[in-house]
């Protein structure tokens, strides 16, 4: 499992494929005050990352990947920053 | 304000010879992609240029004109005669623009009234061929694009980048796709924005497995790199190459290589090349002021230091002649300057008479002098238009007589040792010899006996006679009341010679001969009561002095014996309406000159020094002096005369 359930956090670890969004949409339906942790993923699909837009979670951590922490992480941080105006 | 008006007259001269030349390259070949960009890059420019000025209409059209390129270059329209016809009446509007705006500052009336029309012709275009692209075709960039770019450029970058804007298809996730994996093998990635197109979908629509995302991105890479990352899925992608504004206002759409490009070309005002070139002849007849000192030194019975002075003299004659020889090759500019006007007007000439007519230029490599170059315009263009209008057949009479229905009209330059050679040459109807004999006659050029005598090379040259172009002949094209005769004299100023060839049927050649620059001339200074003039010493095949009593008048002319011949003389100050002298000195100075077969002679007053200079023709008002061949300047800074004296005797 790469998308689990902690006490404090939904965390991603690992590389995070496109059939875990099931997995992390149930979560965030379920338990909207966890914020979602990205340091353990090495790799995360585009469609845990839409899952992250539509429920716009609070986002700790920061992925190994120079792309995904440099790039990703701030647009879809731009993102919801622009969707709250 | 005068200079930068000055400024866009010359950028805007060249943009419109590069568009002009692009889009004449698309009518033979619209798949040529490099002149599609070029001539998009050069009306690009030509409107960032326009932009800065107050050109009322000029911007908006330039503006349309831009766009439909940029359609062409989306593959939105097709590249044909619907498209460039209209851009072409573009081009031939603004180059007769400009004239009137470097004079004024301002768009002429007549253009600024043509501009609705044009308008018209431009928005006729997408109308027909784009429907559905109207909307966003407004701007070359789509907006997507520019407030993209704006965003990315706001924290100071100006590199050229490509705009990316991805719309993942919804169902990519079921064929495999990770669409921002994907972004992450983009090469130089620069900015990267993902949001949901549709935002916020109720939580009971919102399926994870389908993609609702647009992700845009900036990359620094280049076009290829990145096509090459969306190979799979183009139909999802859009791509914009943006270059950097360059201080501009907005982002332009394609990279401006000659700006961009470190050149090693320096645009010098020719007028300073002219000083150099001034200050180099002065140096010439500085340096021969040494030879004498060398005698001098000798007859002091200084050998030694006669020895050291010639020396001198000798280095100093080859820097000298090395550096006039290379400002000289400064003032040398390729043919191309001037043949690179004639497609243009040659397809609308030939628009004009519903003729089809392929012009094939060659040689325009070949370099000559500046002056030389821009002289050759006017006659050559006379001449061309002559061809298409007199020597190339309507398209029926040439099918008729079984040549190809397009006719063929040739420009070739090719360099002959010092000399440029320049042929015009058509396939047309050629002269008749028996016609321009009957006209020659007819308008009292040659007798009937005379011609009789011609053989049909020599009847042919009768064309180059003053008064020879008839009445019939003049159209609005080539008549003008400018016939062939005013053609040969402005290659005669330049130096150069008109020679003419025609069969019958098959077509008609004139050749043209000009020096490559205007070398150095090596002249005889005379004198004639106050007066001194130049007379090139190689017309010259020698002087001798005349005692007053060897004239013998004969009828209304002089003549006297030289070696067993009868000599014509003629007195230089009668040729040049200049009054006599109060006293006749006791000897005549003669120059013995070669007229055509026969020798002629001259009087003057004194022969004087002898030098070396640079003959300049006549520009300006003084341009049509007959007798005149141009003017030099001496070393004392003295302008002399230089005369023609085949010229001034006929």
């Amino acid at each position: 499992m790469t998308v689990t359930l902690q006490d404090d956090a939904i965390t991603l670890t690992g590389a995070c494929g496109v059939e875990e969004v099931e997995n992390l949409v149930g979560y965030l339906e379920r338990r909207q005050d966890l914020p979602v942790d990205l340091a353990g993923a090495t790799s995360i699909h585009t469609a845990l990352w839409q899952a992250l837009m539509v429920f716009k979670p609070v986002v700790t951590g920061t992925p190994a990947s120079s792309f995904t922490s440099g790039q990703v992480l701030p647009a879809f941080r731009a993102y919801l920053e622009e969707s709250q105006e | 304000m005068d200079e930068l008006i000055a400024q866009f007259a010359i950028e805007a001269r060249e943009l419109v010879q590069q568009a002009s030349d692009d889009l004449l390259a698309l009518e033979g070949n619209p798949t040529g992609r490099d002149r599609l960009e070029g001539a998009f890059r050069a009306i690009h420019t030509l409107k960032g240029s326009a932009a800065l000025f107050e050109f009322g209409p000029m911007l908006r059209v330039l503006h349309r004109a831009e766009d439909l390129l940029s359609q062409a270059r989306a593959g939105k329209i097709l590249i044909n005669a619907n498209l460039l016809e209209p851009l072409l009446a573009v081009i031939a509007w603004i180059d007769d623009s400009i004239d009137g705006i470097a004079q004024a500052g301002l768009l002429p009336d007549a253009q600024e009234r043509q501009a609705p029309r044009l308008l018209g012709l431009l928005s006729v275009e997408t109308a027909d061929h784009d429907a559905d692209a109207v909307g966003d075709a407004r701007t070359s960039i789509p907006d997507w694009a520019t407030s993209l770019y704006q965003r990315f450029a706001s924290s100071g970058n100006d590199e050229t980048v490509v705009a990316i804007r991805y719309e993942p298809h919804a169902e990519c996730f079921f064929s495999g796709d990770d669409p921002i994996a994907t972004m992450a093998r983009l090469p130089a990635i620069r900015h990267l924005s993902v949001s949901l197109k549709e935002p916020a979908p109720s939580p009971g629509a919102y399926d994870p497995f389908r993609s609702n995302l647009l992700i845009e991105a900036i990359s620094a890479g280049s076009l290829a790199e990145v096509v090459a990352v969306f190979r799979l899925i183009p139909d999802q992608v859009k791509l914009e190459p943006i270059s950097g504004p360059a201080g501009g206002a907005g982002p332009t759409a394609v990279s401006d290589n000659t700006s961009v490009r470190p050149s090693s070309i320096m645009r010098v005002d020719s007028a300073r090349i002219d000083r150099l070139i001034e200050i180099a002849g002065e140096l010439i007849t500085a340096k021969n002021r040494l030879a004498p000192l060398v005698d001098d030194a000798r007859n002091h019975g200084n050998g030694p230091l006669a020895r050291q002075i010639a020396a001198s003299h000798t280095d100093i004659e080859r820097l000298v002649a090395s550096l006039y020889s290379a400002v000289t090759q400064a003032r040398m500019i390729p043919l191309e300057h001037t043949f690179r006007r004639f497609p243009r007007l040659v397809r609308e000439t030939a628009l004009k008479l519903g003729k089809t007519i392929d012009l094939v230029i060659e040689g325009e490599t070949v370099e000559a002098d500046r002056e030389i170059v821009e002289s050759l315009f006017e006659p050559l263009l006379h001449l061309i238009r002559n061809g298409l209008d007199h020597g190339i057949e309507a398209e029926a009479d040439r099918v008729q007589q079984s040549k190809p229905a397009r006719g063929h009209l040739v420009l070739r330059a090719r360099q002959r040792g010092d000399q440029i050679e320049i042929e015009v040459a058509d396939d047309g109807c050629g002269m008749d010899p028996q016609r321009a004999k009957a006209t020659a006659i007819a308008r009292g050029l040659v007798s009937e006996s005379q011609a009789a005598t011609l053989s049909e090379r020599e009847i042919l040259q009768l064309a180059f006679a003053p008064g020879f172009s008839t009445a019939a002949a003049v159209t609005d094209l080539s008549g003008r009341g400018v016939g062939l005769d005013v053609v040969q004299r402005s290659i005669q100023s330049l130096g150069g010679t008109v020679d003419l060839r025609s069969t019958v049927g098959s077509g008609t050649t004139f050749t043209l001969r000009l020096p490559i620059s205007f070398s150095m001339t090596r002249l005889m200074v005379v004198e004639v009561g106050d007066e001194r003039y130049g007379v090139p010493i190689a017309d010259v095949i020698e002087t001798q002095k005349l005692p007053m009593h060897a004239i013998q008048p004969v009828k209304a002319g002089r003549a006297f014996m030289l070696r067993n011949r009868t000599i014509p003389l003629l007195i230089l100050s009668d040729l040049l309406h200049l009054p006599l002298p109060d006293a006749t000195p006791g000897d005549l100075k003669v120059l013995i000159v070669k007229v055509g077969p026969d020798l002629i002679g001259i009087g003057v007053d004194a022969i004087a020094e002898r030098a070396e200079t640079l003959t300049r023709p006549l520009t300006g008002l003084l341009k049509g002096v007959s007798g005149i061949a141009g003017t030099t300047l001496l070393g004392d800074g003295k302008v002399l005369l230089v005369l023609n004296l085949e010229e001034l005797i006929q």
